[in-house]
């Protein structure tokens, strides 16, 4: 089973990924900032990783040049989620090393298609 | 009189939720009975009616004492010998190798462990470090140890302790580091030299300021029980009392994510420690 | 080589207690252009002490690159609190680096007495991603009125995503008050699966919570 991990300072948000994800077949984690985020992805390969952008302690940004610099660490792909739809903070998200960006409210659908083919579960 | 007071399905997650943002500390539904037990002890002990009027106390009261009083009956804080004794592994597998490979001097690395309790921990590292750490031949190493109380630091000096604090020594160190003696056991006078123990409140910057260059700290246990703003302030603190390159050892329910941004997450086989940047 | 105990007597105070500059206002305001980030960290702390800091630690504020003065910085300003702090670290929200917006927040949530006259005015921003910052610092405030903040966000707020934030803290300290608004929302942003979802867990838990 593939592992996701979700990275979200919001209960409701992890709660939400964590459902659609499951449903589908995922096994799912969860981490509330960057800093627990980079605790567990260090010690433990996941297939794929949901971030946040804002997220206290450790922003998504962050997280991602950080676990980026980990060439001893499997690389997975990782969707950004963010509330800011501008082009300024795509380009942010791309450059710290996102595969993908995806702006806040998510619809189910939107968030398992894209894992699905980041993932190369394409039916 | 038995409790009436129940925790609904709802009211748990509500709490695991709130519990998990505070202190990084997960309860599944395997400890419901765990949880919901400690739960009923606090809203009883706080005389609420009942867990929403016991949770919005808990979550604006200013003071946060009843946070402090939760995670204490959620935790179990206990010091004995060679507690959690993989971050000693780490010391001296992985921590000092990686110190002394990048140290341009001779001179001592520098040891602080905060706080002391009872010496438990200070003289652990010192029985590690003797024991299993090959470069002691080498390298001269200090051990500070330091406690805001100073008759838990006068106990540590002693060095008196129960059977059930030496419980987990192997034998041969027991019986080479400790004598039996008034119905305990009496940790020889090579190890009570080996401490500097000191007092200090790590809360109060005068204080801490004094403490410069420390290659590793080990505060486990602690900042837990502090709230959001103290904690922070006092890793930041250690920030300062620490050589670029050193390393911070957390306990093992903590984690810096609830703590400071300052510190990079390093991975290492036996443990994650927390580092201060070598940039800074 | 052994264990060893400290060489100088008691606890070893090095150079930078023995402080060379004048630890007046004007000599730690030059020592916060000190290329040494440690000697600025240390400035910044002893700024902490004096209550006519404020606009210098928000003008070096704009520019410190490095991280652990911008810490000591924004405590400082937290610390000290008057109309000066409290406005740099709201205008903190409005920057570009969104590590600088996130420390704004954490340390705004630590210094609630400082907010909550202000809050309103953030909760009614221009800008949406302020008043997103405003409601995640209400998880913090401890105020009598934060459940009605959230209800007004939630009734009034024509943006998803700060309705979004507000729901989350709801369902965690929201009562029967909630519930019309809550309601209301889910009808308000009716295509949003979010929402629906967030407004369910919120309703769920107030209504299956203990009473």
């Amino acid at each position: 089973m593939k592992h996701i991990l979700v990275i979200d300072d919001a209960a409701t948000v992890r709660l939400y990924h964590r459902n659609i994800l499951e449903t589908a077949g995922y096994s799912v984690s969860e981490a509330i900032n960057g800093i627990e985020a980079l605790e567990k992805a260090l010690v433990k390969s996941y297939d794929l990783y949901v971030v946040d952008v804002n997220m206290p302690k450790l922003d998504g940004y962050g997280f991602l040049k950080e676990f980026r610099r980990h060439e001893d660490i499997t690389q997975a792909p990782a969707i950004m989620v963010s509330t800011e739809a501008g082009t300024h903070d795509k380009a942010l998200g791309y450059a710290a090393g996102a595969n993908l960006y995806l702006t806040k409210p998510i619809k189910p659908n939107e968030l398992l298609s894209y894992t699905r083919l980041l993932l190369g579960d394409v039916a | 009189m038995s409790s009436t007071i129940t925790i609904s399905d709802e009211d748990f997650l509500k709490f695991k939720e709130y519990f998990y943002r505070k202190t990084g500390i997960i309860f599944d539904y395997s400890k419901r009975y765990f949880v919901d037990k400690r739960l009923i002890e606090r809203i009883e002990a706080t005389e609420s009616e009942n867990f929403r009027s016991y949770f919005n106390m808990l979550r604006f009261e200013a003071s946060g004492n009843e946070l402090q009083s939760l995670v204490n009956t959620m935790t179990v804080n206990e010091t004995y010998f060679f507690r959690e004794e993989y971050q000693f592994k780490c010391l001296v597998n992985s921590l000092l190798d990686e110190i002394t490979r990048k140290k341009t001097d001779k001179s001592p690395i520098r040891i602080w462990s905060v706080p002391s309790s009872s010496g438990e921990e200070p003289y652990s590292i010192a029985i590690y470090l003797l024991e299993h750490w090959a470069g002691i031949e080498e390298w001269d190493v200090e051990i500070m140890s330091s406690d805001i109380d100073t008759e838990i630091i006068a106990q540590a000096k002693q060095g008196h302790y129960s059977a059930r604090s030496v419980q987990h020594l192997p034998k041969t160190f027991l019986a080479k580091y400790f004598h039996y003696q008034d119905d305990g056991y009496q940790i020889c006078d090579e190890l009570r030299a080996a401490v500097e123990f000191s007092r200090v409140n790590i809360m109060e910057p005068s204080e801490v300021r004094a403490y410069r260059n420390m290659d590793i700290i080990f505060c486990r246990n602690l900042l837990i029980y502090f709230d959001d703003a103290a904690r922070r302030q006092v890793a930041e603190m250690f920030f300062d009392a620490m050589k670029a390159g050193g390393f911070v050892c957390l306990g093992h329910s903590e984690s810096m994510s609830r703590i400071s941004s300052l510190f990079r997450v390093r991975k290492f086989p036996e443990a994650i420690v927390y580092q201060k940047p070598w940039e800074a | 080589m052994a264990i060893v105990k400290n060489q100088t007597p008691h606890i070893q105070c090095v150079n930078h207690d023995e402080r060379i500059a004048e630890r007046d206002f004007e000599g730690l305001v030059e020592e916060l252009n000190s290329d040494n980030p440690t000697e600025r960290r240390w400035a910044v702390r002893d700024l902490t002490k004096m209550p006519e800091a404020s606009s210098t630690l928000v003008a070096r504020l704009k520019f410190e690159d490095d991280a652990s003065v911008r810490a000591a910085i924004l405590n400082a300003l937290a610390h000290l609190g008057d109309n000066v702090a409290i406005a740099g670290l709201v205008s903190c929200l409005r920057s570009e680096d969104a590590a600088l917006r996130n420390e704004a927040i954490e340390v705004l949530k630590e210094a609630p007495e400082g907010v909550e006259p202000i809050i309103n005015n953030l909760l009614n921003d221009a800008d949406s991603d302020v008043r997103i910052f405003a409601v995640n610092i209400l998880e913090s405030l401890r105020h009598n009125n934060v459940e009605q903040w959230l209800i007004n966000v939630i009734e009034k707020d024509p943006h998803v995503n700060v309705c979004a934030t507000a729901l989350d803290l709801l369902s965690e300290v929201g009562t029967e008050h909630s519930i019309p608004a809550l309601k209301q929302l889910k009808i308000r942003f009716v295509s949003e699966p979010y929402i629906g979802f967030s407004v369910d867990l919120a309703l769920k838990r107030i209504e299956e919570g203990s009473h």
